[in-house]
């Protein structure tokens, strides 16, 4: 058999869902072809225009503007505009025989079986034998949809269930249906993890799968819960927020986000669905939240819901909270819990889980109550809805956002002290949960010879997580001892020679110990290892240097010191370019300022796709100090030919700095001149990118790698460049588009990326373009507006424009 | 000796980027303009034409290699007749046909064909690689100024209000859609058979149009959708698309010959230019330089501005028109009769020889005498030419 390839993906259905997946698949470079129904009637518009019901655009008026409305929504579900050049689209009537040169059709129409059926008896005798077919339903039984259909479509049909926003949320649920092809499953579990980015995670064929049914009782059950106990929409909010690592969202605002009436929708139908569960009572919709339903306050989209936002008489925003007992909007209270404020200190997630558990205020009630049932009711969907443990903490994670799912929260809690928790308050947990503990297991999870494994209650012992091969894991290597570890940062070694430096800090921001950390990391590779990586498991990459210690030394007017701080970060910056040994950076998520930095300089950046990039100091009044700038130089140089027009590429960086732009994908980062073609790469999935970024060290050390010289061949234009700075920043500040501090800033940016004032355009040295850098920061650090930004950002994380 | 104005075409003006002259290059435009021109001067021997004179206001690209030249050898079908480039931005085919003129009074030669071209589809304005002068940038703020900017500081100056803007680029568009429909432009305007060769589904394909109407006057427009549009120079401003020139490709020529020439033709003259003055102004109220040159001008010619029957006042921004009309009282009714710049378009360097043109044939069909064509010229002038009908 021919290894099945997907270069063309049918998407059946062009809303939310569809138009989104469709945007998807494009984000990789898959061929789309994106259908929905034709429309009953013309507008007003075509009427106008004298369209007739059987013109092209009136035809597929409902798909484009679906197609529209989705590139326009924000967040953007592309990661550049180009990518929606591989979306086609047409209409159920005319194009469905397109779904021929389609490797995988998906429906993503509306729930309701009869139609759905419908559609797949037309797909049938489009598709081509061997095609995937698969539905993105949430709460439609598999089995029930290809009934009536070939052997060769159910043996290739399965769902696929993406999770809204597609691009972002992590998780694809693959459900099998009674017929599905060991083959066909396979094959999603691996194209939806390597190519898609996604978690897959392998369900049964169960009402509302892992995610929905966990994810959605959890809910219901703050729901009543809330209600029973007194509580307010902001105080459940803030405990169920980050501080137990879940998304700033929480409950309330998510279930604004995604809508009421959907939740209800998806609780009914477990109500009736799941006759066995044993909390089947919580699914039952509590009488205020029916209110809700049926004043339409069903959050963002009509809205209202658990919040309203108001403009007051002088238009300034301002959010209302709804009071479950009034059942009116009030002004927002900000809760206070003594035990949320001292576990605010600790950074360790399980640590702190463990300790708001115990707590003995209103806050430890309410998580011990709240985890124990989510606990309880995991393990009696043990084997229900999965036969391992991973599968459903992976799908709450992915699905939900959290930072860690109900069994590695029972971990963090510790396994015995959850279980005598639960015996202690009488909830009703699975008998298998007796068995372990029996057996003397200790954790759902462990790492055991270099592998993570769990808890396997069907052969009662640990088994390896599958997957594992051929991949690095940090938490893995770092269990085998790190090699050296300060306040800011951990060298972890990764075998094959690789070290692998992480950092630790607050956003995982650069300061003295995160340098130290890097010039160990290279002093360490350089004598006893082959490469480095820098690659950390927290939310972002870095948010860029430790702006309070610039903001310190600046106000204070140290500026020998803050000369010496600068001169360090620099020179650390380049001995990630300049040592023996290759550096490659494997950024995430936000890679701001200093963060970004480093990545300019290292030998290559192995990116995830998700990917924040800028150089933003113009926010805080400076620009960029640590070889930013003489980077953002030096690329101009090597981008111009001779003879070339060079204002467009000169405007283009120069612009990039100015406007602190941040690229919204991995592929933006290298439209804005972040990342390198050719040099650099990205990577879909979270999970691979350290295995990925190891090996692309190896390869470099596998095909030789010399340390290169610094370079002194850096044409700057000089005169010819501040001409046209002088009159860009002119044109800006007299047209009002920015400050007067903005116009300094923009000049001073000028001046060293054309190196100074020279009379004809020459070669510099990088060395000469880093000093001309620091000097520019230094006298920026010592005006009052930049020392006022500074603050700003320092004080409420706010960009000041002054 | 006097020199007279035997003959003028203008091509219809086409926007930029996006209309009907996008892709017809500036030298085949003009050419083709010059040709048209001829053929009502039958007996012209083209060799005794003495120089080509082109504006134009970004001599490079494809306006670049000298195209006053390249437009002589593209257009007489001969290598005699030499050619050159003059620029003086916005009045460069004014300034063409002066240079024309005083050639031709110092008894230097008999017959030139003078006027302008720019097609700023292809161009970027200010031309591909603008390299300013780092000292004089930092020194002079305002010398660099985009015009918008001089725009925005006149109405401020001059106090000139977004309504009052709004109005006169309103009334330009009906001024102009009026002319249009009245056909005031036909006998000037030389139609063009333009053909475009392109790719569609993998197959070289061709289309071809004839071009013959002015297309930037919008008979839809009203002062609630101008009123609406967002100021584009300055934030803070009033100046918007609305109640700016349009960026404009366009070419315009005309004759102009000695006496001895005239006898030689056997033909009556149909103008000439009685004066011509430039003045400098301050750069940042660049837009003001009218009120400077057709004092000058006029005093040149030994006219009083009573005199004057029709004024073509360049309409670069509402902002300055409105400045310059209240600045030198002009009578409004005569200024602009068949609508302007913000409705028609301004093909920078061939705008000074198009009014002249339309100036020629409106005075003509009014049977009047004197006529004013003005226009504030980039970097602090103004210019002014007085056209006296014969």
């Amino acid at each position: 058999m021919t290894k099945r390839r997907i270069n063309k993906v049918a998407v059946l259905g062009s809303g939310i869902m569809g138009s989104r997946i469709a945007c998807h698949f494009a984000n990789i470079g898959v061929q789309v072809l994106l259908l929905d129904i034709v429309p009953k009637e013309l507008n007003d518009k075509e009427k106008a225009k004298g369209l007739t019901i059987d013109s092209k655009t009136v035809r597929n008026r409902i798909v484009n503007d679906s197609l529209q409305s989705a590139i326009k929504s924000n967040p953007s579900p592309i990661y550049d505009k180009s990518a929606v050049k591989l979306i086609e689209t047409g209409n159920f009537d005319d194009d469905l025989p397109g779904i021929a040169d389609c490797d995988w059709v998906m429906e993503v129409i509306i729930e309701r079986l009869d139609i759905k059926q419908q559609l797949f008896e037309k797909v049938e005798k489009h598709r081509k034998p061997g095609t995937i077919i698969s539905s993105n339903t949430s709460g439609i039984p598999i089995q029930l949809m290809n009934k009536d259909r070939s052997d060769d479509f159910k043996k290739h049909f399965c769902g696929t269930h993406f999770f809204n926003p597609p691009r972002y949320l992590m998780l694809l649920e693959i459900i099998p249906g009674p017929d599905t092809g060991e083959q066909v499953l396979d094959f999603l579990m691996d194209y939806g993890k390597r190519f898609l980015g996604k978690t897959t995670v392998l369900c049964k064929d169960t009402p509302a799968f892992i995610a929905n049914r966990v994810g959605v009782f959890s809910i219901m059950w703050m729901f009543h819960y809330v209600k029973e106990n007194g509580l307010t929409v902001d105080e459940i909010d803030k405990l169920t927020g980050p501080v137990i690592g879940r998304p700033k969202s929480a409950t309330f605002r998510t279930t604004d986000v995604v809508g009421l009436d959907t939740l209800v929708h998806v609780a009914n139908g477990l109500k009736d669905n799941v006759p066995d569960d044993e909390m089947k009572h919580l699914f039952e919709i509590p009488d205020y939240i029916q209110h809700m339903v049926d004043n339409d306050m069903l959050g963002s989209k009509t809205k209202k819901g658990f919040f309203k936002k108001i403009k007051d008489e002088k238009g300034k925003s301002e959010i209302l909270t709804l009071d479950l007992e009034k059942m009116d909007y009030v002004p927002r209270s900000k809760p206070k819990f003594q035990s949320l404020e001292m576990a605010k200190a600790e950074d360790n997630l399980p640590k702190r889980i463990k300790t708001l558990f115990n707590a003995q205020d209103k806050a430890g009630k309410f998580y011990r109550d709240h985890f124990l049932s989510i606990m309880a009711y995991v393990s009696n969907r043990v084997p229900e809805i999965s036969d391992e443990v991973y599968r459903l903490d992976d799908a709450l994670k992915a699905g939900f956002g959290y930072e860690m799912g109900p069994f590695e929260t029972w971990d963090a809690i510790g396994f015995q002290e959850g279980l005598k928790a639960l015996k202690e308050d009488g909830v009703k947990y699975a008998a298998w949960i007796d068995e372990m503990a029996k057996s003397g297991a200790a954790s759902f999870y462990r790492i055991h010879e270099g592998k993570q494994q769990f808890w396997n209650h069907l052969s009662a012992s640990y088994e390896d997580i599958p997957g594992q091969e051929g991949t690095v894991s940090l938490s893995v290597a770092k269990s085998k001892g790190i090699v050296w570890q300060n306040a800011g940062t951990t060298i972890t070694d990764l075998g094959d020679g690789v070290l692998n430096i992480e950092f630790h800090t607050k956003m995982n921001t650069i300061g003295g110990e995160v340098l130290a950390g890097l010039n160990k990391a290279i002093d360490l590779a350089e004598a006893e290892y082959e490469a480095l990586v820098v690659y950390n498991e927290g939310g972002n990459f870095s948010a860029g240097a430790n702006v309070g210690l610039i903001f310190m030394m600046a106000a204070e007017q140290e500026m020998d010191e803050l000369n010496f701080a600068v001169k360090q970060f620099q020179q650390t910056m380049m001995r990630v370019r300049y040592s023996s040994i290759p550096v490659i950076a494997a950024p995430h998520q936000l890679t701001l300022g200093g963060g970004c930095e480093l990545c300019l300089h290292a030998d290559k950046v192995v990116a995830h796709a998700e990917l924040y990039m800028g150089l933003v100091e113009f926010g805080v009044g400076v620009i960029p100090g640590g070889g930013g700038t003489k980077e953002f130089a030096l690329r101009l140089a090597d981008e111009l030919r001779d003879g070339d027009i060079r204002n467009n590429q000169f405007r283009h960086r120069l612009m990039t700095i100015a406007q602190a732009k941040v690229a919204t994908s991995a592929k933006e980062a290298f439209k804005l001149g972040y990342l390198r073609e050719g040099v650099d790469e990205v990577v879909m999935n979270r999970t691979l990118q350290l295995t990925i970024a190891k090996n692309a060290a190896m390869a470099m050390v596998e095909k030789g790698y010399t340390q290169p010289k610094e370079r002194s061949d850096i044409k700057v234009l000089g005169n010819e460049g501040l001409g046209l700075v002088y009159v860009g920043a002119e044109t800006m500040a007299a047209g009002n588009y920015m400050s007067e501090h903005d116009r300094l800033i923009s000049e001073k940016l000028g001046w060293v990326m054309s190196g100074g004032d020279l009379s004809y355009p020459q070669e510099v040295s990088e060395s000469y373009l880093l000093d001309m850098e620091r000097k520019a920061f230094l006298e920026l650090c010592s005006t009052q507006k930049t020392l006022e930004r500074l603050q700003s950002m320092v004080k409420t994380g706010k960009v000041l424009r002054n | 000796m006097n020199a007279y104005i035997i003959a003028g075409k203008r091509s219809a003006v086409g926007k930029a980027p996006k209309g009907k002259l996008r892709f017809t290059r500036p030298d085949d435009l003009a050419a083709h303009v010059i040709q048209a021109m001829l053929e009502g001067v039958p007996n012209l021997d083209k060799e005794k034409i003495d120089d080509v004179i082109v504006g134009n206001a970004t001599p490079e690209a494809e306006q670049g290699l000298n195209i006053g030249r390249m437009i002589s050898l593209m257009s007489l079908n001969t290598d005699k007749v030499p050619g050159m480039t003059v620029n003086r931005y916005c009045s460069s085919g004014l300034e063409t046909i002066a240079i024309a003129s005083a050639k031709i009074h110092a008894g230097l030669a008999d017959c030139i064909i003078a006027g302008g071209v720019e097609t700023m589809s292809p161009i970027p304005f200010g031309g591909w690689r603008i390299v300013p002068n780092a000292k004089v940038a930092k020194a002079h703020h305002d010398y660099y100024w985009g015009m918008g900017l001089t725009a925005e500081a006149v109405a401020k100056e001059y106090k000139v209000s977004r309504e009052d803007q709004d109005e006169f680029g309103y009334q330009s568009h009906m001024k102009a859609i009026r002319a249009i429909k009245a056909g005031a432009f036909k006998d000037e305007i030389a139609p063009l058979e333009v053909e475009e060769i392109f790719v569609q589904d993998n197959k070289r394909e061709s289309r071809k149009y004839t071009f013959d109407t002015d297309e930037g006057p919008r008979p839809d427009t009203n002062i609630d959708a101008l009123s609406r549009l967002r100021p584009v120079f300055d934030a803070k401003g009033t100046v918007t698309a609305g109640n700016a020139s349009q960026t404009s490709d366009g070419a315009a020529f005309v004759m102009v010959v000695s006496e001895k020439m005239l006898k030689e033709l056997g033909v009556e003259p149909i103008a000439r230019l009685r004066a011509y003055s430039v003045a400098g102004v301050p750069p940042r109220i660049m837009g003001i330089g009218p009120v400077e040159a057709i004092p000058m001008a006029l005093k040149q010619a030994g006219l009083k501005q009573s005199d004057i029957d029709l004024v073509e006042l360049n309409e670069a921004f509402a902002s300055q028109s409105v400045a310059v009309i209240r600045e030198t009282g002009l009578n409004p009714d005569i200024v602009n009769i068949n609508g302007g710049a913000i409705a028609i378009g301004h093909p920078l360097g061939c705008t000074g020889a198009k009014l002249t043109v339309q100036m020629m044939h409106a005075l003509k069909s009014r049977n009047e005498k004197y006529g004013v064509v003005t226009m504030c010229v980039g970097t602090g002038q103004g210019a002014a030419g007085v056209i006296e009908m014969m």
